[in-house]
């Protein structure tokens, strides 16, 4: 068993190139359908309370990834939050240099135990603190489409 | 039945940024050709193949069906992990436990220079509805974390930066390692911002490479080698896979892991009773992270260690000899067995000018990289 012969010259070498083409929908199921007709028609974000665990999970999920109950309670948890970690990212995904960086913050929505994972706006990188308030900003209604894209970005308050 | 299970031959191929002589499956079976002689068998001889593979790394779909003939595994039982090596590991282990099969491979493999668009695959793990339409690079997780632990815990970018001077000086005495420097501080701290505050020297580079290990119950262990390195402990666990969700400050899952793994290797005091360690640093920060999750010190205590050198070659608790994944490079999937095969050089006392001296129990530990929550522990001893 083994190798015994092995190329020696980069010249010698033969690639095959290849794409994978990918393309897929993802429905968003009864917890996303709720939670994007929110952000869509009326501006709002909801989450789901597990009551026996007391934690409210936003985005919504139909069960508690606790104790595995089922969750029917959908709550309106308002627009703020604070930055609980952030990052400046400097990088587009192909590894090129971006123009303008962007921040990007974990906002943990008030009164709850989740958030979302959004950019940070009108704000200048250097000013940006964990712990400071924020609240979202949609896009205009007939701009909206149902997407987490609707929110433009969390500014200070 | 057999209670006890030992890696009996190991067999890899040098880690480099890029491979272009071997395809894939070469690299596999350069690492099996060297595992198998180690430990005197052929592939007649073995009962059963764990193979680990993620198909859109392998760039195949059902990649589970590409692993057979690279380990002379074909007509015979394989599965495949969608994991790390070390739950590939923790499955062979399983499998002898059993005491149906006597003899088991595992193998895993990175060959990242395949891979023409990495950051947009690894995009590709992200929650496609609340995160992946942000189209931003996958080192942003990295980056919150980072910043939250510092935060957290009061640990400096320059304790960080310690670690991967560290590593990296490490793999310079390892000659399977591609990715060896000797560097400052101020090189990490002054390299780019990519995910602030994450530098690139903060990232342990991609790299391709391949490692097979073959495990044997007791009675065929002592048979096959006279120096088996013992399974005495394994723990596995996955946090939410949500970014919403998660905690941003410590690795949970790998605390968990270390809670399981301990409890069966009955080890109380990891600190004392473990003599090295071999643990996921992807990024700089990681390895402090995981030093606290894996109980070698309290909660934001690991900045210290690494100021005091306990985690350097000669000290208390060396971490990484190899070099890490900071060192030896990013392998993905086969990340965890190269933490594996480290701390089992070790153990035999052949890890050459990087030798640790009274090396009798190890601890490897893998984290499967942004975005995941799974975390998985081996401990080996002699």
């Amino acid at each position: 068993m083994g190798i015994t012969e092995k190329i020696k010259r980069n010249i010698d070498m033969t690639s095959w190139k290849d794409k994978i083409p990918v393309n897929y929908i993802y429905t968003v199921g009864i917890a996303g359908e709720k939670f994007f007709r929110e952000i869509k028609d009326n501006g709002k974000i909801v989450g789901t309370k597990c009551e026996k665990c007391e934690v409210t999970f936003v985005p919504p999920k139909i069960y508690c990834e606790r104790c595995f109950s089922r969750l029917e309670n959908y709550i309106d948890v308002g627009t703020k939050g604070t930055v609980h970690t952030f990052t400046i990212c400097y990088e587009n995904v192909d590894g090129t240099k971006k123009e303008e960086p962007t921040i990007i913050a974990m906002v943990k929505i008030d009164g709850t135990d989740g958030g979302l994972v959004h950019w940070l706006g009108e704000i200048d990188s250097k000013d940006v603190e964990i712990g400071m308030s924020v609240e979202a900003i949609f896009k205009a209604k007939e701009e909206r489409e149902g997407s987490i894209l609707d929110i433009k970005y969390f500014k200070p308050t | 039945m057999t209670e006890k299970v030992a890696i009996v031959g190991v067999g890899c191929t040098n880690f480099r940024s890029t491979t272009p002589d071997l395809s894939y499956r070469e690299l596999t079976y350069e690492a099996a050709t060297k595992a198998y002689e180690e430990a005197g068998v052929e592939p007649k001889d073995i009962d059963s193949f764990v193979s680990t593979a993620e198909d859109f790394f392998e760039g195949y779909s059902i990649a589970d069906e590409y692993c057979p003939d690279q380990l002379g595994a074909v007509l015979k039982p394989v599965n495949t992990i969608a994991g790390d090596f070390l739950q590939s590991l923790i499955t062979a282990y399983m499998q002898i436990l059993t005491g149906r099969l006597n003899i088991v491979a595992v193998q895993a493999m990175s060959k990242a220079s395949n891979m023409t668009t990495l950051k947009e695959l690894e995009l590709f793990a992200f929650d496609p509805v609340f995160n992946r339409p942000l189209a931003e690079n996958p080192h942003f997780v990295a980056g919150l974390e980072m910043n939250r632990y510092l935060y957290d815990t009061k640990i400096t970018r320059e304790q960080c930066a310690k670690v991967v001077v560290k590593n990296k000086l490490n793999a310079l005495n390892n000659p399977y390692a591609g990715h060896g420097a000797k560097i400052t501080v101020e090189d990490v701290l002054n390299s780019e911002i990519v995910s602030y505050p994450l530098t690139r020297l903060d990232i342990s580079p991609s790299s391709d490479g391949a490692v097979v290990m073959v495990l044997a119950s007791e009675e065929t262990a002592k048979k096959l080698s006279d120096k088996p390195i013992w399974i005495r402990g394994v723990g596995w666990c996955s946090d939410t896979f949500s970014l919403e969700s998660r905690d941003w400050a410590q690795p949970i899952s790998t605390k968990i892991a270390a809670e399981m793994a301990y409890k069966m290797a009955k080890i109380n005091d990891p600190k004392r009773e473990i003599d090295l360690v071999e643990l996921s640093d992807l990024f700089s920060y990681k390895e402090l992270q995981h030093l606290e999750a894996l109980k070698f010190c309290s909660k934001g205590e690991a900045g210290k260690m690494v100021d005091d050198g306990v985690t350097e070659i000669g000290g208390e608790l060396p971490v990484n000899p190899s070099g890490g994944s900071l060192g030896v490079g990013n392998l993905y999937e086969c990340s965890g067995a190269q933490k594996a095969l480290e701390i089992i050089l070790q153990l035999r006392g052949e890890a050459g000018k990087r030798q640790i001296k009274n090396a009798n129990i190890g601890l490897a530990h893998a984290w499967r990289g942004v975005p995941t929550t799974t975390s998985v522990i081996a401990i080996f001893s002699n």
